[in-house]
């Protein structure tokens, strides 16, 4: 029962981003004001002037480049062991049986904090960082593997049968690419475990690529720089996941 | 004749779309008798369960009136007891806690509405059940729950929207049996908004076409057969008589619903090559 | 979890049982090889150390004083951040869940800012909150807020309509409406985004103790990784693991998830 289909005046998409515009001028008039200190928070407008530093300065490319590597060191790592732990699960349906609730609690378990550990074993350095955002984006991959195998259509092996299809025939021609789509979901959701643990990682441990620029501006205290790097962090994470989305849609057939 | 219980006079329903407003019911027009079973029968489309919810309390129309006992309705009035047409019990109370929710709303004892709740899952044929979840139940059975739980509120009205639309053929016959037999023991007025014609037929004491949209009342059918009556009437002369009928009505404003749907089918794929 | 239980269960007769065997036998072999390299003499000392001196250093811990302080502290921050970000996220939750048009304005925000990296925020929260356990909690409540408030807007909005209108059918009352018929038709959903909320907040406030404190369990074990006392590390992180993991169920138990079918 849809009654009166509501006419908003104005685009809620609008309002939103124009009620954000807002509240940062708003900040930026108290801040100026002195009713909030400039030096817990700086105005917005300083912050932005302070994006153009850090990109000129701070080796902002170089920098994101490097965590880019680490991601991508990771993803890399996690779609080659993700996958074939997935396949490896449902072939063996013992194997399946011991270990997929290991894996799944493996998934929910805070491993990040595990991250002294690992720097005594790999040191501080990229390493480390790669090995953990691995260690966290491996779990969804496998399950969502699994999933998809194990998920695939009754009809659709049978279709294989009915052409005689050898059983790696049967895996390669029908089971993989009718579990793609759920396989990506999981790649995508590795992907983004992998980023939130690599650059919080870079951040704890001083190394790498964008976690340690907000580290250096905090020590320098500058305070806008800081706010500035926190914000392009943010950004590159957004963009991140959604390019990743994009990749999905674009990538999962019509439906 | 015995005065109208309820009273639907005149009303308005009318929806913006895309297109501007649509009327879904245009100045519809019947009354319900006490005692009465009255059916309320049209294509899909055609502003049946928009009838229903006006008549419920929980659509608000732009025109005329709905009146219970003679006082006008605004909003849901608690002289009648609605059963809706899609799966609403509470999965997370038993049967016995969501057949005696109305009563716990008006802040009964937890004893005396147990002991009320139970008489009226017994009436729907679920007794042995009281303790179990919706989820443990067939479908048939979560529908006769639904239906203890809007009789325990003593409605002088029952009011319902195609509650058998999701059930399969025989469960529906059996259903349709034990609603008889429970408006026949309680001489409850009922009105049933429904698509199917034979169940509307062995039921009802009269019949009220709608149009297909927008909804008007096309012509009202008397049925004139024995009561009581069962699901065995419609193997009866009579029964397939009334059946005709009815569908003779019923056939030109089906068929109308028919082309508009493929009308629209085509719109939207001219709209997205 | 519960599917196997089922399984171990059904097996407990049998003592050959393949999916027991096939696990004691990964356990077992992972606690050989373990031992194994710590004895190899392969690695710096310490860094893989003898099943023995862990046990130890467990045993040490859970018989100390000190150790049950700082657990406390923590718990003490994790419990107000879960309180402050948790409250926090069910009231936005609420309110994007029954307004179509605050979450069409703001939900895509939230969507997005809800898996970066909290972590980052810690000098701001520094900042604003200073070096004491304030900025531990305001790190855990920034966490969980989103969790929560996205797990709470999506269940409200998968509450079943026509629920909604039987209430209203019966003419149930404002709070009524509320305590009867939206609050447990939103159990699950509530108990799962505290879940999530509990596991970020439990994440954000250990991290934030390992970057900068004086008290607390992530205080201590990166100081434990100072002065390399490693045994005493792993000690630490594998009874932090097992705290996590009990709590994680006790949620979902308390929750009853599970218990209520359709």
């Amino acid at each position: 029962m849809t009654a009166k289909a509501n006419r908003w005046p104005l685009s809620p998409k609008l309002v939103g981003l124009g009620s954000l515009v807002l509240f940062f001028l708003l900040l930026e008039a108290v801040i100026r004001i002195g009713l909030i200190s400039r030096y817990v928070v700086p105005p917005p407008s300083e912050i932005l002037e302070s994006f153009y530093g850090i990109i000129v300065h701070e080796h902002v490319f170089r920098r994101f480049l490097l965590t880019a590597g680490e991601c991508l060191a990771a993803g890399v790592l996690i779609t080659i062991f993700g996958v074939a732990g997935g396949v490896l699960l449902h072939r063996s349906e013992l194997l399946r049986r011991a270990c997929e609730t290991w894996v799944a609690s493996l998934a929910a378990a805070p491993i990040v904090l595990a991250y002294p550990l690992f720097m005594v074993l790999f040191g501080r350095n990229s390493w480390t960082i790669i090995i953990i955002g691995f260690i966290a984006g491996l779990p969804p991959v496998m399950l969502k593997t699994l999933e998809g195998i194990a998920g695939t259509r009754r009809v659709l092996i049978n279709v294989g049968r009915s052409f005689n299809l050898t059983p790696t025939q049967q895996f390669w021609k029908i089971q993989l690419p009718a579990a793609l789509p759920v396989i990506f979901t999981g790649i995508r959701l590795g992907l983004i475990f992998a980023l939130i643990n690599v650059v919080g990682v870079e951040f704890l441990i001083n190394a790498g690529g964008l976690g340690p620029l907000i580290n250096d501006l905090a020590e320098r205290y500058d305070l806008a720089g800081t706010y500035a790097a926190i914000c392009f962090v943010i950004l590159v994470s957004v963009l991140f996941y959604m390019t990743l989305e994009r990749a999905e849609r674009w990538l999962r057939p019509a439906n | 004749m015995a005065d109208p219980i309820l009273v639907v006079d005149d009303i308005v329903v009318s929806f913006d779309t895309t297109e501007g407003p649509i009327a879904a019911v245009d100045h519809v027009t019947f009354d319900v008798r006490p005692g009465e079973f009255l059916s309320v029968i049209g294509p899909s489309g055609c502003g049946k369960s928009t009838v229903f919810n006006v008549i419920g309390g929980l659509l608000s129309h732009s025109h005329g009136i709905v009146s219970v006992s003679g006082e006008a309705i605004n909003g849901p009035h608690k002289s009648i007891g609605m059963v809706f047409q899609e799966e609403s019990t509470f999965p997370w109370r038993t049967v016995i806690d969501n057949v005696a929710f109305p009563l716990e709303l008006n802040g009964l004892p937890r004893r005396e509405r147990n002991e009320r709740a139970k008489h009226f899952i017994a009436m729907v044929g679920l007794a042995g059940f009281e303790n179990r979840y919706p989820g443990e139940l067939s479908g048939g059975m979560r529908q006769r729950v639904s239906l203890a739980r809007t009789l325990a509120s003593e409605p002088k009205i029952l009011l319902m929207d195609e509650p058998f639309a999701a059930l399969d053929e025989q469960t529906r016959l059996l259903l349709g049996d034990k609603v008889l037999q429970i408006q026949q023991q309680l001489h409850q007025t009922t009105l049933l908004i429904t698509h199917n014609i034979t169940e509307a037929v062995q039921m009802s004491d009269r019949i009220l076409v709608m149009t297909y949209r927008p909804g008007r009342v096309k012509r009202i059918v008397e049925i004139h057969l024995p009561r009581p009556r069962s699901s065995d009437i419609v193997s009866s002369d009579a029964f397939g008589h009334y059946v005709a009928e009815v569908w003779s009505d019923l056939r030109e404003e089906a068929s109308r619903g028919m082309e508009d749907a493929e009308r629209h089918a085509l719109g939207t794929a001219g709209e997205a090559s | 979890m519960a599917a196997t239980g089922q399984l171990t269960r059904k097996a407990a007769g049998v003592p050959f049982d393949p999916v027991t065997m096939l696990r004691v036998a990964i356990v077992a072999a992972t606690l050989i090889v373990w031992e194994a390299l710590s004895r190899s003499g392969w690695f710096y000392r310490d860094v893989i150390p003898s099943l023995w001196s862990i046990a130890k250093a467990v045993y040490a811990l859970l018989t100390q004083g000190t150790f049950y302080f700082d657990l406390g502290v923590t718990a003490a921050e994790i419990g107000a951040a879960l309180l402050i970000g948790g409250g926090l996220g069910l009231v936005a939750g609420i309110l994007l869940g029954g307004s179509r048009f605050l979450s069409q304005a703001y939900e895509t925000y939230l969507y997005y800012l809800g898996p970066t990296p909290k972590i980052i925020f810690f000098p701001v929260m520094i900042m604003w909150f200073g070096v004491g356990p304030e900025s531990k909690v305001a790190l855990g409540a920034l966490s969980c807020f989103f969790p929560v408030a996205l797990s709470v807007a999506a269940g409200m909005r998968q509450i079943d309509k026509v629920l909604i209108r039987v209430g209203r059918s019966f003419r149930a009352r404002p709070w009524q409406m509320i305590v009867k018929i939206y609050l447990p038709a939103m159990r699950h959903p509530i108990v799962n985004g505290i879940r999530l909320g509990f596991g970020v907040a439990l994440i954000g406030t250990l991290l934030a103790e390992t970057k900068l404190s004086n008290m607390g369990i992530g205080f201590r074990i990166i100081n434990a990784y100072s002065t390399f006392d490693i045994p005493r590390m792993y000690a630490m992180l594998i009874v932090l693991f097992v705290l996590a993991i009990a709590v994680n169920a006790l949620i979902g138990r308390l929750g009853g998830l599970g218990a209520v079918k359709r």
